[in-house]
């Protein structure tokens, strides 16, 4: 088939690097792709599964907007109950009763947590919580995952980068992912100043596979946490509801003080939400947090009708088999042609890669001509499925998948690189 | 104190050794030194080595002490060397006593026309030919300060940590300078341009794309998606390396 072509959109960014930093900044900047030339910059529409961009070009979505499109585009549900909302009051001059109900909806929902807090992006939250933690415990130290991901904050991102001081990094401490020991030990180093413990369920480092939690780590790390007088964090932006409606750490069998949701609370609309147990509720209302518009109700009304059709549709167990169905037929395709397909992670959202070529060259190669065809995948993040990915999608993603093999096989077999 | 020491490696390791490249590409700096034979010895108490053979219109950069130096160039601190490359102390002569009238005015010469390359202004950067010798150069210095970094400079070595093993490329298109950076067992070092098989690739579309780079004229994410510069295999490797090279300013800035 032709592959596509991007003119309008490099019509577009042309423009945008004259008035935008970076042209797009942040993580869905076009030089995150490899190579960016085959792959879109600005979308004009989106309907379940699919987006289509400023060219026209068709995608299916394999990274459903990073994570909040977990109905799929324009799911009526969510978008009716958003717009009735909006119409009714959305920002006003005091709280919506939406918030209320949201909150008893996840209190309901979420296990062991009893309260709940709306902010509006992920890392709104997850900063909230070490100032909890923090307040909480009278103690300054964090404790982090080397490569974990809790948003752009300069204590979250990695020192070195432009912007971010020695300073910001003082009270951070990040060791090894599946390491009980390694967090022993800077307790010993640090005693009685460890705050908190964030990490997200299971590991999902940028340009690495994911790792899942060995056998008894989460419960190691909680009575570690217990014992030491240490906040437990979860980071669940990312995870949250694509595991188990009840919370990733229900699915892993833990229980943490605080819990932070993002990205599949609203599909796609802006909110996010910190939980926490009875124990910490006194101590997250002493910490004053707030802004501009996170008193919005219309993200609080689509959050409610999110959830409510996620559990309707029993959306992570549908998500894990579709994952399971999807990916295993990929890696099948992929042995067809003598290739290594790896995919890690939990199957809602894996990190899949091929194997073949220590570089990962080739494997940025077929994501590539796989994009330039209509399936959009990211090379170097795990990818999400969402319930509007049926088996037409499927069926579509596999044939799509069929013909970027045989193209980086067929350039393969001539000593050269597709894309 | 330790940005005295790291400044004194990358004026050694970086920019004077330098010299080498500025000789090989720019025919002004070979005719300054055709005739030259003579082994430059630099060295600080404590501190970094160079030395710098002149031989049969060539110029070799080795690092640490030479066996048989014709002259030798002492600086009692990294400060005092960092204060030479400022153009504001001098060097203590051990050796080459009779070769102080080519140390004060011979040498000099080559040393200013380095500068001219490496601080050039907008209109020396609008020639083509001024152009590719400032990127040759800018390249040279960009990669060995890559490896001192990574090594000497604190928050270097954090930013190297991160930085798979294997070989990166950096490349100027299409027939341009290229030079590699080696990551080997926890140890870094500069490695042979094109290198066949390597972990991770950077290039340029061509050397006026790569000047503005390195010049601090362009916005790289925005080169990136345009296609002026690309970038393929290990990227956490590409990644390392520029939060690297974005330290460089704060020492040679």
């Amino acid at each position: 088939m032709d592959t596509y072509r991007y003119a309008q959109s490099q019509a577009l960014f042309d423009r945008a690097v004259k008035v935008i930093p970076c042209g797009v900044p942040g993580h869905m900047s076009p030089a995150v792709n490899i190579p960016p030339s085959a792959y879109p910059i600005y979308a004009a529409r989106s309907e379940g599964a699919r987006f289509w961009d400023v060219d026209g070009n068709e995608f299916i979505d394999y990274m459903c907007g990073y994570g909040p499109m977990i109905l799929g585009y324009g799911n009526p549900v969510v978008d009716e109950a958003a717009q009735r909302q909006s119409w009714e009051a959305d920002l006003t001059m005091c709280a919506s009763p939406k918030m209320v109900e949201l909150a008893e909806f996840l209190v309901d929902m979420v296990g062991s947590m009893a309260w709940a807090f709306f902010a509006k992006n992920g890392g709104d939250v997850t900063n909230y919580a070490t100032m909890v933690a923090r307040s909480a415990t009278g103690r300054k130290k964090m404790v982090a995952i080397k490569g974990g991901y809790h948003g752009v904050a300069p204590w979250m991102q990695a020192l070195g980068h432009p912007g971010v001081l020695a300073e910001d990094h003082a009270h951070t401490l990040r060791i090894p992912w599946n390491d009980v020991g390694a967090f022993e030990q800077v307790i010993a180093e640090h005693p009685g100043d460890v705050a908190g413990f964030i990490a997200t369920p299971y590991h999902v480092p940028t340009f690495y596979d994911s790792e899942l939690p060995e056998a008894g780590y989460w419960q190691k790390i909680e009575a570690l946490c217990r014992k030491e007088g240490i906040v437990l964090i979860l980071d669940d932006i990312r995870h949250g509801f694509r595991l188990n409606m009840q919370g990733s750490h229900v699915h892993y069998g833990f229980t943490p003080d605080l819990v932070c949701y993002c990205k599949a609370l609203a599909n796609g609309y802006p909110i996010s939400a910190l939980m926490g147990t009875d124990t910490m509720k006194n101590e997250a209302a002493k910490v004053f947090y707030t802004g501009s518009y996170w008193y919005q109700a219309m993200p609080m009304a689509a959050a409610l009708a999110c959830l409510g059709e996620l559990k309707r549709l029993e959306a992570p167990e549908w998500l894990l088999k579709q994952g399971g169905n999807l990916f295993g037929k990929m890696e099948t395709l992929a042995a067809g042609y003598g290739f290594h397909l790896k995919v890690t992670g939990e199957l809602s959202m894996p990190n899949v890669r091929l194997t073949d070529d220590p570089s990962g060259m080739l494997h940025q190669a077929w994501c590539a001509e796989c994009t330039k065809r209509g399936v959009f995948l990211a090379s170097h993040h795990n990818w999400f499925v969402s319930t509007a990915h049926d088996e037409e999608v499927v069926a579509r993603t596999l044939e799509i998948c069929d013909e970027a093999f045989q193209v980086i096989k067929e350039a393969a077999a001539q000593g050269r690189q597709a894309s | 104190m330790e940005y005295q020491r790291v400044k004194a490696n990358l004026n050694l390791h970086a920019v004077l050794r330098n010299l080498e490249t500025l000789v090989a590409c720019d025919d002004k700096a070979a005719e300054l030194i055709k005739s030259w034979e003579v082994t430059l010895q630099f060295s600080v108490l404590r501190g970094p080595a160079l030395y710098l053979e002149f031989q049969n219109g060539r110029c070799r950069a080795g690092e640490g002490v030479h066996h048989a130096p014709d002259v030798r160039l002492f600086f009692l601190s990294a400060r005092h060397l960092n204060r030479m490359m400022d153009g504001k102390a001098s060097p203590i002569p051990l050796k080459g006593f009779t070769r102080l009238s080519f140390l004060t005015k011979e040498f000099p010469k080559l040393t200013d026309r380095l500068e001219y390359f490496l601080k050039p202004d907008e209109a020396l950067l609008a020639d083509d030919a001024f152009c590719e010798i400032n990127t040759r150069l800018n390249l040279g210095v960009a990669a060995y300060a890559v490896r001192e970094l990574a090594t000497t400079d604190s928050m270097g070595r954090l930013n190297a940590a991160s930085m798979p093993e294997g070989t990166l490329s950096i490349r100027v298109l299409p027939n341009g300078p290229s030079v590699s950076i080696v990551k080997e067992n926890g140890g870094y070092a500069v490695g042979k341009p094109n290198p066949e098989n390597p972990m991770a690739v950077m290039s340029f579309r061509d050397m006026g794309v790569a000047n503005d780079l390195m010049n601090g004229k362009c916005d790289a994410f925005a080169a990136l998606a345009k296609g002026d510069v690309s970038m393929k295999g290990k990227i956490p490797m590409i990644e390392a390396v520029n939060l690297l090279m974005d330290r460089i300013p704060h020492y040679l800035g």
